[in-house]
C-alpha cells in the first residue's frame, strides 16, 4: 500500500483545507477511502453518530499536483483508511502561505499520515513542518460497510433557501430545542419550525423550487402524483443540521434536500470539485 | 522594581525586572527600622489572581487609563494599585501582602553553550503550528539545523496522537551559537505568555541553554526592562539524579527545591540593593502542575513551602511612594505620548526593540 501527493497550487490547497474543515465539522472520526481518481470521505450510520451518515467525493486532480497511489492488492487498489479529520484540519490551517504540500502514508510505529508542509521563510531554505497524522487502516474484508448510500425514495425533493439565511436561523432555534422540524413541499415551500412547552417559531420559505429528478428506469416517482401542497415532514436532531452548515463556508453551487417523510432527510450539497451528501435520520 | 514568580511544582520561574526609568516617577524611600538592618527592600508577595483584575483587558487600559499609580504601605501591609482614567475616574485596589524571603534564581547564563537569539515573530510563527494543548515541546540543535517537535512520553499511545515538527534553518537566527548538539524538552504552556508579550512588544527572545537536563532561559531585554523565563527541562531517564549534590542544604532562608530529576537550581534570597524585578501574570499562573509535577522522574522536592503560589512582588523601593507609569497596549509596555515628562526621554523607545542585533558575547551576566 502506498500513497503519495502533492498539492502546490495555494488556491487548490486553500480549497482543500476548506473540505476539509466541513468534513471535520460534521465527524470527529471518519473514514478516507483512496482511489486512482477520487478521495472519499465517508461516515457510516452507526449508532455513535447518531444515526447520521456522510459521503463526500472529490476528483483528485482538482486538487492535487502529483497523486499516486497502490492499494491493498491490484483487484482492489484502493485504500481505506480511518482518521480523526479535525487533525488534518490542524494541520492544514496554518498552511495558508505554503509552497508546497506532501501527503505520505508512512508506517513508522504505526500508519501515519504524514502532511509536510513547505512555508517560506526569511532565508534562503524553507522552513518544513511535519504532521504525523495517526491513521487506522481499513482491512477490505469489512470495505462493504462503506458503500455509497443511495438516494432514498423521497416524498419531496427541494432546492435549500440561502444556507447563510438558513444557517442563522438554526442558529437561533438551537437555543430554544434540540428538535427542529423540517417540511417542504413541491410548491417550493420549505418551513422550520420549532416547538417547545414554551414557544413554538416558525420560519417560512418560499419559490425555492424544485429540483427535477429523472427516475433511472422512467417511470414515475412517488413524488410525482403527489398533492403539491402537502408537506413532507420530518423532525431532527438541530445540533446536526447546525453542524452542517456551520461547516459550509462556501456557498455552494446546488444545494438541495430530498425528505422522506418522518424517515430521513437527504442533504446534498454540489460546489464545482466537491460533492457532499448528509443524512440525518428523523426522531419519533 | 522586580516582580518574579515561580509554578507549583517549581519548574519554571520568571522574573521581569523595570529600572526605574521605565516609570514616569519612581520614588522610594527607605525606613530605617531596627529589624531590618541592612536590607534596604521588602520583598513581598501578593497573590496573582488577587493582582490580575487590576490590569484585565489590556486595551481597554490603554483607551482609558491615563495613569496608574503603585504605592506600598509596609506598616499595614498593603499595597495599593491606583487608576486614574478619563473622565475623572478613579479606580483604587488595595491588596495585602505578605512578607516573605525573596526569591532568586540562580542561573548562570553566560555559561551556556548554546545561545540563539530570534525575533519575536519566529517564535510565534513556529509556535502557531502547535495546538494550545500541547504541553511540551522538544527544541534539537545541531550547528546545522533547528527543529521544534511535540514531545511524547514513551508510553504515548502513538495510535492515537499527532506529531508535529517544524524544520528551521541556523539563518533564520538573528544570533546562532550552538557548543554542543542537544535535544532539550520544556513546557510549552510555561512560555507563551513570555512569546505574547514579546510579540507584542517586538523585542527580540535570546534562548540560554545547555544539554538536557539543565534548565533553558529565554529572556527578553530592552533599555527599561528585562524579562527572563528559566524552564527545567526533562532529563534522560538513564541520566542519575544528581540532585543531592547539587542541591544546597537549606539554612535560613536558602531555598533549594529540586526543579528536576538532575539538576537543581537553587534558589537563593537577595538580600542586597539589587533592583528588584516586576513578575508578571504572563501565562500560566502559578498553582497549575506544570509538567514535571506529573513525572515521576521528575517529582519536584516538596521540601521547600515557603514560596507558593502567590506571585513574590519584590519590593526594593522599601517604600514606592508614587510610580506613574503609563499603558500601553499590554501590560508591561508603556508608552503613550500623551504626557511629557521632564525625564520621560527614554520612555518614547520602549515599543521599539532599539537595541541593535549585536552579538551577545559570552559574557553576558545579568543579574537574575
Amino acid at each position: 500500500m502506498r500513497f503519495r501527493a502533492k498539492i502546490v497550487d495555494l488556491a487548490c490547497l486553500n480549497n482543500f483545507s476548506r473540505v476539509i474543515n466541513t468534513i471535520a465539522k460534521l465527524a470527529k472520526t471518519c473514514t478516507l477511502r483512496l482511489t486512482v481518481c477520487k478521495l472519499y470521505f465517508i461516515l457510516s450510520d452507526k449508532v455513535a453518530n447518531g444515526g447520521a451518515s456522510m459521503w463526500c467525493e472529490l476528483c483528485q486532480g482538482n486538487f492535487f499536483d502529483e497523486f499516486q497511489m497502490e492499494g491493498v492488492a491490484a483487484e482492489h487498489n484502493e485504500i481505506y483508511l480511518e482518521l480523526v479529520p479535525e487533525n488534518l484540519s490542524r494541520a492544514l490551517k496554518t498552511a495558508h502561505s505554503a509552497k508546497a504540500l506532501k501527503i505520505k502514508l508512512t508506517n513508522k510505529h504505526c500508519p501515519c499520515l504524514r502532511v509536510a508542509v513547505e512555508l517560506p521563510s526569511l532565508s534562503s531554505s524553507s522552513r518544513i513542518v511535519t504532521h504525523d497524522i495517526p491513521v487506522g487502516i481499513i482491512p477490505r474484508r469489512i470495505w462493504n460497510d462503506f458503500r455509497e448510500p443511495t438516494v432514498p425514495d423521497f416524498d419531496v425533493s427541494i432546492y435549500l433557501p440561502v444556507l447563510k439565511t438558513m444557517k442563522s436561523v438554526v442558529e437561533r432555534m438551537k437555543n430554544l430545542s434540540n428538535f427542529i422540524v423540517i417540511e417542504a413541499n413541491l410548491s417550493g415551500e420549505m418551513n422550520l419550525k420549532i416547538e417547545t412547552d414554551l414557544v413554538s417559531v416558525t420560519t417560512h420559505f418560499k419559490d425555492l423550487g424544485n429540483p427535477p429528478w429523472a427516475s433511472e428506469d422512467g417511470c414515475q416517482s412517488s413524488a410525482q402524483g403527489r398533492d403539491l401542497e402537502s408537506m413532507a415532514v420530518a423532525r431532527i436532531d438541530i445540533k446536526k443540521l447546525q453542524q452542517l452548515l456551520a461547516g459550509q463556508q462556501v456557498n455552494p453551487t446546488k444545494a438541495l434536500c430530498n425528505i422522506v417523510s418522518k424517515r430521513i432527510v437527504h442533504f446534498v450539497l454540489l460546489h464545482e470539485d466537491v460533492s457532499l451528501q448528509y443524512f440525518i435520520p428523523a426522531l419519533a | 522594581l522586580a516582580l518574579r514568580s515561580v509554578n507549583s511544582s517549581r519548574s519554571a520561574y520568571a522574573c521581569v525586572f523595570f529600572s526605574s526609568v521605565f516609570f514616569q516617577q519612581y520614588c522610594w524611600a527607605a525606613v530605617a527600622e531596627p529589624c531590618h538592618k541592612e536590607k534596604s527592600s521588602l520583598p513581598c508577595k501578593l497573590r496573582v489572581k488577587a493582582v490580575l483584575p487590576v490590569f484585565r483587558c489590556a486595551n481597554v487600559l490603554g483607551r482609558n487609563v491615563e495613569k496608574c499609580s503603585i504605592s506600598a504601605s509596609p506598616r499595614d501591609h498593603h499595597i495599593t494599585f491606583q487608576l486614574l482614567c478619563r473622565h475623572g475616574v478613579v479606580k483604587t485596589y488595595n491588596l495585602t501582602f505578605q512578607e516573605c524571603d525573596p526569591l532568586q534564581a540562580v542561573f548562570a547564563k553566560h555559561m551556556c553553550p548554546n545561545i540563539l537569539k530570534v525575533h519575536s515573530r519566529l517564535l510565534a510563527d513556529v509556535m502557531i503550528h502547535f495546538p494550545t494543548s500541547q504541553e511540551e515541546i522538544t527544541l534539537s540543535v545541531t550547528p546545522l539545523k533547528v527543529s521544534f517537535k511535540s514531545y511524547t512520553e514513551e508510553d504515548t499511545d502513538f495510535s492515537r496522537t499527532m506529531v508535529t515538527e517544524i524544520h528551521l534553518s541556523p539563518e533564520e537566527f538573528d544570533y546562532f551559537q550552538v557548543g554542543v548538539d542537544s535535544e532539550v524538552t520544556f513546557c510549552l504552556k510555561e512560555l507563551r505568555g513570555l512569546l505574547a508579550f514579546s510579540e507584542a512588544t517586538g523585542v527580540p527572545v535570546s534562548i540560554h541553554f545547555d544539554r538536557c537536563g539543565k534548565p533553558i532561559a529565554f529572556s527578553v531585554e530592552d533599555m527599561l526592562l528585562e524579562g527572563s523565563f528559566i524552564l527545567a527541562t526533562l532529563c534522560e531517564a538513564q541520566k542519575e539524579e544528581r540532585s543531592q549534590e547539587l542541591c544546597c542544604p537549606r539554612q535560613g532562608g536558602r531555598v533549594c527545591p529540586t526543579v528536576l530529576g538532575s539538576h537543581c537550581t537553587s534558589w537563593c534570597p537577595t538580600g542586597s540593593a539589587e533592583p528588584a524585578l516586576w513578575c508578571s501574570t504572563l501565562g500560566t499562573l502559578p498553582g497549575q502542575a506544570a509538567f514535571p509535577g506529573k513525572r515521576h522522574r521528575l517529582k519536584a522536592a516538596k521540601a521547600s513551602q515557603i514560596i507558593n503560589t502567590p506571585i513574590l512582588y519584590h519590593v526594593a523601593p522599601y517604600l514606592c511612594k508614587y510610580c506613574l507609569f503609563q499603558f500601553h497596549s499590554l501590560f508591561f509596555g508603556a508608552v503613550s505620548h500623551k504626557e511629557k515628562d521632564a525625564r520621560g526621554h527614554s520612555l518614547q523607545s520602549l515599543a521599539t526593540a532599539s537595541d541593535t542585533e549585536e552579538e551577545l558575547g559570552p559574557v553576558q551576566s545579568s543579574p537574575l
